[in-house]
């Protein structure tokens, strides 16, 4: 579970932002209010982590507060692990 | 990457340039003008088995992985000149056959891919509307959940197959504010009450390949036609996107290649001033350079494939290849015109009508616009 973070911000900059370093991708950085995730990216994230860790978001739950940073996206991740 | 094709794909392909050179060729010129797809010649595709290419044997199909598909394509591309034939058959394949294999449910496959890869089912895919056409996934096309059905409302545009299609993969968002994670994938078939193929739209190209508007009237159809997840319409289409970029352009490889050979043949031929065109240096270019540009389009096709079959997403590298190769294409037709001088305007040519198929290109499956788009931001920018 430690790595949860990490694991977004290395899916993060390999898919869409790459050739960024990675210390400009902090765990606060805004992602969907920035533009780096648009509504596409963003379902490719629920998919990503739905697979990575074996649960499931619904349509509702993908709104931009769930995804505007790699600490929320942690944040909901953990909460569906339980 | 390796560009050469193994002997099965050899064989694949010198079989597919036969059978579209033979079974392909009728009556294209009336057809063209009049605006007739090829309902025979669509029967003699699902014979040879171009309608079930990646469809596994156990529901109907060859099973060939996709650079095997891709050799095919370009034979096919090579053979046959009714590239709205070939046109629909990959509207067919990558938009409606290929969603249900990866998306579909096991019922769902068993229904409907044994049908639509012997010919007896002709498959469409309604994504764009009036007003959501690059911007896809702000779509109106709305689909209520009432117990074990779905209600249907709206009205898709540019349905190529659709006067001849007998199943539809349909978008349609679930609530417009969920944005593109309410796009949801379903499969209806063409006799459901609410459904009405409305009128035909006549193309300036591709115009064996019929195409019509869709009308969803309240059209309730079962839960159980819905195409893979609630909300995740976006992976079906994107991943028939991909498909459709990479394979369709294989076609185009083929016509490319055929061009080339028939105006390095004319040039041989003709001549004037005394001396074969070929021997003026403006036109000698001009074959050279469709043969730069077939020679840059082949590895770009061909990389989608090698890319895929090993597991790994292809979105730019299609997006790269859709771009650069129907660019090509047009300017590959407006070279073989100018080099077959006022004989290529003539219609019996078939130069002016290979013109008209090719500018589509830039436009569906995503505008070359588009292409840029996904390119930049794939690169971070
Ligand atoms: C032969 C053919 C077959 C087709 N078959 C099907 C089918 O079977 N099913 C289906 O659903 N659809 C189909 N389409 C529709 C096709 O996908 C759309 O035409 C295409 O996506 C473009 O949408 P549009 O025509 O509404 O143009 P618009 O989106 O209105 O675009 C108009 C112009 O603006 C440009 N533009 C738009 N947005 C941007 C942007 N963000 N940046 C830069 N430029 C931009 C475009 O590139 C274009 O040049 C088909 C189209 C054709 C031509």
């Amino acid at each position: 579970m430690e790595n949860i973070k990490e694991d977004l911000r290395q899916y993060i900059l390999d898919e869409f932002l790459p050739g960024e370093s990675a210390s400009n991708l902090k765990d606060d950085t805004p992602l969907r209010s920035s533009g780096i995730l648009d509504s596409v990216a963003t379902l490719k994230t629920v998919t990503f982590v739905e697979e990575r860790y074996g649960i499931e978001v619904e349509a509702h739950e993908a709104s931009v507060e769930n995804f505007d940073t790699i600490e929320a996206i942690e944040a909901l991740v953990k909460s569906k692990k339980g | 990457m390796d560009l050469e094709l193994s002997e099965q794909q050899q064989q694949l392909q010198k079989a597919a340039i036969e059978f579209a050179q033979k079974e392909l060729a009728d009556d294209l010129i009336r057809r063209d003008r009049d605006q007739v797809f090829s309902a025979e010649g669509w029967k003699k595709c699902a014979d040879f088995g171009a309608l079930g290419l990646p469809v596994p044997a156990e529901y109907g199909g060859m099973g060939l992985g996709i650079t095997d598909v891709i050799a095919v394509m370009e034979g096919l591309g090579y053979g046959a000149r009714d590239h709205g034939l070939l046109f629909s058959i990959n509207a067919h394949l990558w938009t409606n056959s290929l969603p249900i294999l990866k998306f579909g449910t096991e019922e769902q496959k068993r229904k409907y891919l044994p049908g639509l890869s012997n010919g007896e089912l002709i498959g469409a895919n309604g994504a764009s509307e009036p007003n959501s056409g690059s911007d896809i996934f702000s779509m109106r096309t709305h689909a209520e959940r009432r117990g074990d059905t779905y209600v249907l409302n709206g009205t898709k545009t540019f349905v190529s197959n659709a006067p001849v299609a007998n199943l539809f993969a349909v978008y349609a968002t679930l609530d417009p504010k969920l944005g593109s994670m309410g796009i949801t994938g379903f499969l209806v078939e063409r006799d459901t009450p609410g459904l009405t193929v409305s009128r035909h739209l006549e193309k300036m190209g591709l115009r064996t390949s019929p195409m019509a508007e869709l009308i969803f009237d309240n059209c309730v159809i079962p839960a159980s036609n819905r195409l893979g997840r609630e909300g995740r319409g976006v992976n079906v289409f994107e991943s028939s996107m991909e498909w459709e970029r990479g394979c369709i352009l294989a076609n185009y490889l083929g016509l490319m290649r055929r061009q080339l050979e028939n105006c390095i043949a004319h040039v041989r031929n003709r001549k004037q001033f005394g001396q074969p065109i070929g021997k003026f240096q403006s036109i000698a270019n001009k074959i050279v350079d469709m043969k730069v540009r077939l020679d840059a389009c082949r590895p770009l096709v061909y990389r989608i494939g090698w890319l895929k079959e090993q597991g790994k997403s292809a979105m730019m590298e299609a997006s790269v290849a859709k771009l650069f190769v129907s660019e090509s294409l047009v300017s590959s037709c407006m070279d073989a015109l100018q080099i077959y001088g006022g004989y290529g305007f003539m219609v019996e040519q078939g130069i002016e009508r290979e013109l008209r198929d090719a500018l589509g290109s830039t436009l569906y499956s995503g505008t070359s616009e588009i292409q840029r788009n996904v390119i930049a931001k794939c690169l971070g920018i």
